[in-house]
């Protein structure tokens, strides 16, 4: 089991360096000049093409691409990630603040897509094929279906500017998270609960589910502790893949909301063109995506020893 | 598990019903000494010589020398009076007496000197005529300084009263520490607020209330509803909180109070000057007269737009004399093209083999809205027998191709109150001067030799020499002015006796009471 965390810790790394190449890359090759930005946030209006060219120069951006990566992993090693280009702050300083944003959402967002997911599933599950099910199924359709800029829009017309419930923007105490971590649980947890409901309806056709049966349980009973454990691997294999997509939402949400979090300074970065600050966040969410699903494939190994087995072979 | 059955049904609508009669929970609640004000990005911490700060948040904290008042008056900020010599090339202002910096600095002419000095005559400011001609300054007394210059600027006074760099900086303040002799002291700031209390040993009138809030709200749904919500005072701003005419007509129906007023900058499209086709005055005539400006104010505006074709509104000083607004002439726009030598070729035109085909170059993250601008104007253009080709492009392309002139037709805007007009001209038509990735409206060797005879224009020749500038651009059709946008601002009930500040770099608080 060791070795096999190594190997797969160490498939993740080099993983994570060929993401950060490409996005480097990428980015990089973007449209636009770091020089020029660096010389009109310093001039202003007086930024000219000799100013532009000095910067250029002492910040090295004109040597070779694979010199510039090497230098830039170098200093991101050590945690040093530039200065942002638009608020001319230190990247480190910017997570430091707005990761907690972004972490408390996700966090938010996942226990309550879990909840909703595991609870429509299973209620759907144990009213298999009547008017509930049918219900369930229509709202985890509409959930999925419907996207979270709507969702947002619609529950801060509802709850904060109707009804005044809780506040529209910003952060101001516990109440503040409410509207946002709906917002951004509602895809996944619909995703999930389909894929708890579908998995639960196929687990209930086995022997397992006619021996509890036989054994005298109630359908409650035997969707709990016989069909539930059943499910477990594609139930987590999914809850990874969107918990990692979650953060796509996170970009959303948090303009939408008025969240300082990783999400909205993202899209702050592109928009002014801060190419420091785009390669920081971009490497933010390589790391996470690859440590989530490294998580999850260890989790599930844990779960199940075939799992395990089967990646020795 | 059974079934969902009726009793259920009207069991669960009768819940929702009662929870929808529940009193509103106020977050406006405790707000009723504070002004909230949406800016749409953080402040940073108003550092006056690097280019990174918002600029509206500058003008609550730092005093100029000089203030601009509505329509480019100049008022007295930190200095009571000022004269120019004769020859243009020294000023002196007298200092107002008894003001100190929000740390207890006293502000006198050392410290005036001090702070001119970090930008006066420093590469990085060349871009500021007053800046680029400095020679030195002298100290008279601790409340008389006189700068000295090596020519003559005419627009030294109304530069003085821009935001960055020129306004006054405690010498006390640590790195990173603003402190100004405003009206507002910063208590904190970060990502999501700046947070400010009023200086009670403020100079000018103090305010009727005593924090200000500026909040950070990206977006503009989010800054509309938290505005509906009572949960901001304030929204609006062109270079505070950008608030859309289509938002605005939707706010006021909400029972918003909308206060919106002639603006001080002009959107203008820019014929290139390297464009063969553009060369061609019948075509740049044929454009001219196909757009209808009314209707694009009126559909795309929501009326908060003004039509016009002059480069500069009346809201800038020496503007000009005013030109009427031409309507929309489609057989005055054909014959023009015929006059220059297109002949009708289908639905088109075309001339010495080349078809009347135009690439229009916009750029909707550099100007939000101007995409549909550039529908209505392809469709108008169209009519006339234009092929227009729109090319959507992103900000940078933008920045890229508009300095080189990469597009025959393009969207402009001259920079408004308080750099107009000696900004927007000595910028956009003057070909010496570098302007990065601004661009130029209109250049050719004719246009500069009249337009840098404006700039060093003084006294009662520059009104007349402004408005050669002008009158050159109008004959040769030079430039193709569409619109003057409204100032748009949208106050909450609460917030009584809102008045626009005298530009959109500037918060406005001043006259205002809280209910």
């Amino acid at each position: 089991m060791r070795r096999l965390f190594l190997r797969r810790a160490g498939l993740a790394l080099l993983l994570m360096l060929a993401a950060t190449a490409l996005t480097f890359a990428l980015v990089t090759a973007a449209p636009g000049n770091v020089a020029a930005l660096i010389a009109e946030r310093a001039a202003g209006a007086g930024a000219d093409g000799q100013m532009i060219a000095r910067i250029a120069d002492e910040l090295g951006l004109n040597d070779p691409l694979p010199v510039r990566y090497a230098r830039w992993l170098g200093d991101a090693l050590t945690g040093d990630f530039g200065i942002s280009l638009r608020t001319g702050k230190p990247i480190s300083e910017e997570f430091a603040e707005r990761i907690p944003v972004t972490a408390t959402l996700l966090a938010g967002g996942g226990i309550l897509a879990l909840f909703y997911s595991l609870s429509i599933g299973l209620w759907g599950a144990a009213s298999n094929g009547r008017t509930t099910d049918q219900l369930l199924h229509g709202i985890a359709l509409v959930g999925a279906s419907t996207p979270n800029f709507f969702v947002a829009a619609l529950l801060v017309i509802i709850f904060a500017v109707g009804l005044g419930w809780v506040p529209s923007f910003g952060l101001y105490g516990w109440t503040s998270w409410i509207l946002p971590c709906i917002t951004i649980a509602l895809f996944p947890g619909s995703v999930l609960a389909r894929v708890v409901r579908v998995n639960l309806q196929e687990v209930m056709a086995r022997p397992i589910a006619t021996t509890g049966f036989a054994k005298g349980m109630s359908r409650g009973e035997v969707l709990l502790r016989e069909a539930l454990p059943n499910i477990a691997i594609p139930y987590i294999t999914t809850l990874g893949a969107q918990f990692t997509l979650m953060i796509i939402g996170a970009i959303v949400v948090e303009r939408v909301f008025g969240l300082n979090g990783i999400g909205a300074f993202f899209i702050e970065a592109i928009r002014f063109r801060d190419f420091v600050g785009m390669q920081a966040v971009l490497t933010l969410f390589v790391v996470f995506f690859v440590s989530v699903n490294l998580l999850v494939d260890l989790v599930a190994m844990l779960i199940d020893p075939r799992l395990r087995r089967a990646r020795r072979v | 598990m059974s079934n969902l059955n009726r009793r259920q049904v009207m069991t669960s609508t009768v819940a929702l019903s009662f929870l929808s009669t529940l009193p509103r929970v106020t977050f406006a609640g405790g707000h009723g000494d504070t002004l909230r004000v949406a800016i749409a990005g953080e402040t940073g911490d108003l550092d006056l010589l690097q280019n990174v700060s918002t600029l509206s948040s500058y003008t609550v904290v730092f005093d100029g020398l000089i203030h601009y008042g509505p329509g480019g008056t100049l008022e007295p900020g930190l200095a009571t009076a000022w004269s120019v010599a004769e020859d243009g090339k020294s000023i002196t202002f007298d200092l107002r007496e008894g003001v100190t910096f929000s740390d207890g600095t006293p502000f006198d002419a050392e410290v005036a000197k001090w702070n001119l000095e970090r930008w006066m005559g420093v590469d990085d400011f060349s871009w500021i005529g007053i800046s680029d001609a400095y020679e030195g300054i002298e100290v008279h007394s601790p409340s008389q300084i006189t700068v000295n210059l090596s020519r003559p600027v005419p627009a030294a006074l109304l530069e003085l009263t821009i935001v960055r760099p020129v306004r006054f900086l405690s010498p006390a303040a640590a790195a990173g520490q603003p402190i100004g002799t405003g009206p507002w002291i910063v208590e904190s700031y970060s990502s999501s607020e700046t947070i400010l209390t009023r200086n009670d040993a403020y100079w000018g009138e103090r305010p009727a209330f005593s924090r200000l809030e500026l909040k950070v709200v990206p977006d503009e749904l989010a800054r509309a509803n938290a505005l509906r919500a009572g949960e901001l005072d304030v929204i609006g701003g062109d270079w505070v909180a950008p608030l859309s005419p289509r938002r605005a007509k939707a706010l006021e129906g909400a029972g918003m109070t909308i206060v919106a007023e002639p603006g001080t900058a002009t959107t203008i499209l820019g014929y290139s000057p390297k464009s063969p086709m553009m060369a061609d005055e019948g075509v740049r005539e044929a454009i001219f007269i196909g757009i209808d400006r009314a209707a694009v104010a009126q559909v795309l505006f929501e009326g908060y737009a003004d039509p016009t074709i002059d480069i500069f509104p009346t809201t800038v000083p020496t503007a000009g004399i005013r030109h009427q607004v031409p309507a929309r002439d489609l057989a005055a726009a054909q014959a023009a093209l015929e006059g220059a030598g297109w002949n009708r070729n289908g639905s088109g035109w075309s001339k010495d083999g080349q078809a009347l085909e135009i690439d229009f170059l916009v750029s909707e993250e550099s100007f939000p809205g101007s995409r549909r601008i550039a529908e209505m104007i392809q469709a108008m253009l169209t009519e006339v027998g234009f092929k227009v080709n729109i090319s959507s492009v992103d900000n940078a392309t933008m920045h890229e191709r508009r300095p080189n002139f990469e597009y025959d037709l393009t969207f402009f805007a001259t920079y408004g109150a308080p750099y107009d007009p000696h900004g927007s001209l000595g910028a956009s038509f003057v070909s010496t001067v570098d302007t990065g990735p601004d661009g130029k409206i209109y250049i050719s060797d004719e246009l500069d030799t009249v337009v840098l005879a404006a700039l060093e224009a003084s006294g009662d020749a520059q009104e007349l020499a402004m408005q050669g500038v002008y009158d050159w651009l109008h004959d040769n059709v030079a430039a193709c002015p569409l619109l003057v946008t409204q100032r748009i601002w949208a106050v909450h009930p609460r917030v009584q006796g809102f008045s626009l500040p005298a530009t959109d770099y500037d918060i406005p608080y001043k006259g205002l009471s809280l209910g």
